[in-house]
């Protein structure tokens, strides 16, 4: 048995490894996603008062602190039954919202764009964010920056610290928004909803219309059939911060949608030997291998995941777009795993007109921000659409509110089945007899699960050192014949 | 006015990995002056880039690990120190030096002096709030450390 290793994955926290076996006649036999994921962290919850959760929580994750901090807050409102004012719900979402703006602006330009812009096999040292700024111009770099910057103010204001905001409590937020800062973010959000759309019109000239990236796209070995979940409100509509959780099938008809005290009625999860991270899939269709399909439970939770399990945006510009694009790729759903991108932009778009329609609602600036819990905590669960997909949190705590046991599942672990089948799939399109395993060849099955927008360690920084990756091939007696190394 | 960024940066519930946060909170404790912000991140990249702009000094604190390194050295490292990264890491990094060097090149107003003091990290896949002893007992070392890297306040740190 030949291995070629990738080792370790790029542009995400946390690392994982590729490992990709070729058969006797070099053809691509397996390959498999291996997560060395930090263990421990329900256990190191447990003990502590429910309270806390909305602080610890977000530690969990260096790149989505945000999201974790507003599922525990919502597990916290269902803990204590206790619903929060509507002032305090639209703060909470005006909040998501900016955070959701930054994050996907993030990925588009920085993990996602030198693929697109550069191109997949360009030389390394250009497939950067340096590469891409020399490519669309220095303009352009800045306003990616100033689009961070002004939605991380929006963040600080609101959550009452620049990182790991402090505002959410059961019932509510801790602090009102003033006039002065409501009109800030007004103008911040019409900058914002801009932006969306001048990153949609990007796209559309550096990927829609050039031919190649267009046909990699749609090409079959970056598509899969599965199911596709993500929060919807009440008319069905894309909603990060609220909603059931609704899941299509692979054609696109409704499975299931169910409130967050439902989810362990709807998922389970595979515990595989060769890796830490649990696959979840779907209960009520079953685990039956990695394999796609309407015969396997295993779903997707992503941008275009979203997309697919509602019936539309909720706002204007948004819906557009998103008509445009199952236009333009026949219809719903997409399966086309890269046509993720689109859909995040898509996203952008939303969050940031949501944002607007926020900022300018007369309510935004109310008083009444909480309602005191006055139950006697007992079980809870909070769902919020992480950027990566669905982010469940359930706790369990005594009659004192200390937490007894707490179970997580975090946007990315929904796709980790998904991710799996990607990335053998890519390899086997692209890996065949004789080939001649170069950089670029590599980079190609790496932006298949890049799409996914991975972040598996939920862990947090790299402070700079060599990351190299490593690509062996052994021989079937285990002999080292080739290697590729990036450092 | 001179300002400087005091930066620790690191997960403070994963034990050696929030060194740099223990660092910045005893050197917050030590010194009182306008001109400095004591401050703490979890991410690297961008957000490192975006919190550097408008000072004009940085002490960035951070947990390390290297090749053959021993839990509770402590370094005093520069920018320069991780410039063979910028390229040679991951391609699709956006490592510090990448984050530095997109700064100058977006001609953002980045700070004129990046100091770093970096303690050996032991274990950072452990979630727990203390860092292991070797490391915990490096702390005081990291904090005169980088106190020593604020010359142009040092009459304000604190004698307590």
């Amino acid at each position: 048995m030949t291995k070629i290793m990738i080792n370790p994955i790029t542009r995400l926290e946390g690392h994982g490894k590729i490992a990709i076996f070729l058969d006797d006649d070099g053809e691509v036999s397996n390959a498999y996603l291996q997560i060395p994921e930090l263990r421990g962290f329900e256990k190191f919850c447990e003990g502590r008062p429910a309270e806390d959760m909305p602080q610890i929580m977000q530690r969990i994750c260096g790149v989505c602190p945000e999201a974790h901090h507003l599922a525990a807050t919502k597990a916290l409102d269902n803990l204590f039954k206790v619903e929060p004012t509507s002032t305090a719900r639209k703060l909470r979402e005006l909040l998501y919202s900016a955070f959701f703006v930054t994050d996907h602006a993030t990925h588009f330009y920085i993990l996602a764009g030198p693929d697109f812009i550069m191109g997949p096999d360009s030389p390394p040292a250009q497939r950067n964010i340096l590469g891409v700024i020399g490519k669309v111009g220095v303009e352009i770099g800045k306003k990616v920056i100033q689009t961070r910057q002004q939605n991380h103010w929006v963040i600080q204001t609101i959550g009452g610290r620049g990182i790991h905001p402090v505002f959410g409590l059961p019932g509510g937020v801790s602090k009102m928004l003033s006039e002065e800062n409501r009109a800030k973010t007004e103008e911040i959000a019409v900058q914002a909803v801009d932006f969306a759309r001048f990153s949609l019109k990007i796209f559309e000239d550096l990927v829609l219309k050039n031919k190649e990236y267009l046909d990699m796209v749609l090409s079959d070995i970056y598509t899969h059939r599965t199911y596709y979940m993500g929060l919807v409100d009440e008319n069905n509509k894309v909603n990060f911060y609220d909603g059931k959780v609704r899941v299509v099938d692979p054609q696109g008809k409704e499975f299931t949608k169910y409130a967050p005290s439902e989810y362990l009625d709807n998922l389970s999860e595979r515990v595989e030997p060769w890796t830490y991270l649990k696959f979840p899939y779907l209960k009520k269709v079953g685990w039956n291998g990695f394999i796609d399909g309407e015969t396997s439970g295993i779903y997707r939770a992503t941008p275009l995941s979203r997309l697919n399990a509602a019936d539309g945006m909720a706002t204007p510009l948004a819906q557009e777009e998103y008509e445009k694009m199952y236009a333009a790729l026949g219809g719903k759903p997409v399966h086309h795993t890269l046509a993720t991108h689109w859909a995040r932009l898509i996203e952008m778009l939303y969050a940031a007109e949501r944002m607007l329609e926020l900022s300018r609602d007369p309510e935004i600036t109310g008083p009444d921000i909480r309602n005191i819990p006055t139950e006697t905590p007992v079980e809870g669960v909070g769902i919020v659409e992480a950027p990566r997909g669905t982010l469940t949190h359930h706790y369990i705590t005594d009659e004192k509110g200390l937490i007894k046991k707490c179970n997580l599942i975090v946007g990315t672990t929904n796709n980790y089945a998904a991710m799996s089948l990607t990335i053998k799939k890519a390899a086997q399109g692209i890996i065949r007899k004789g080939t001649e395993i170069t950089e670029g060849l590599l980079n190609r099955i790496e932006l298949a699960w890049r799409a996914y927008d991975p972040c598996m360690g939920c862990a947090t920084h790299t402070l700079p050192g060599e990351l190299p990756i490593e690509i062996a091939v052994y021989d079937a007696d285990g002999t080292l014949i080739d290697a590729v190394k990036r450092f | 006015m001179e300002k400087t960024l005091v930066l620790g940066i690191g997960n403070s519930v994963l034990c050696d990995d929030g060194v740099g946060i223990r660092v910045a909170i005893e050197v917050g404790k030590r010194i009182s002056d306008p001109a400095i912000t004591i401050a703490e991140a979890c991410q690297g990249g961008l957000f490192l880039l975006e919190a550097f702009l408008g000072y004009d000094h940085i002490v960035l604190i951070d947990a390390i690990q290297t090749k053959d390194g021993i839990p509770g050295q402590v370094y005093e490292l520069q920018p320069e120190n991780f410039s063979s990264a910028l390229h040679l890491s991951s391609p699709h990094q956006v490592d510090f030096a990448t984050a530095l060097e997109l700064g100058k090149s977006l001609g953002l107003p980045m700070p004129s002096s990046i100091d770093i003091v970096a303690v050996e990290a032991g274990d950072v896949t452990t979630f727990r709030e203390k860092c292991t002893p070797e490391v915990e007992n490096a702390i005081p070392v990291a904090v005169e450390m980088a106190l020593r890297k604020c010359p142009a306040h040092i009459n304000h740190i604190r004698e307590d």
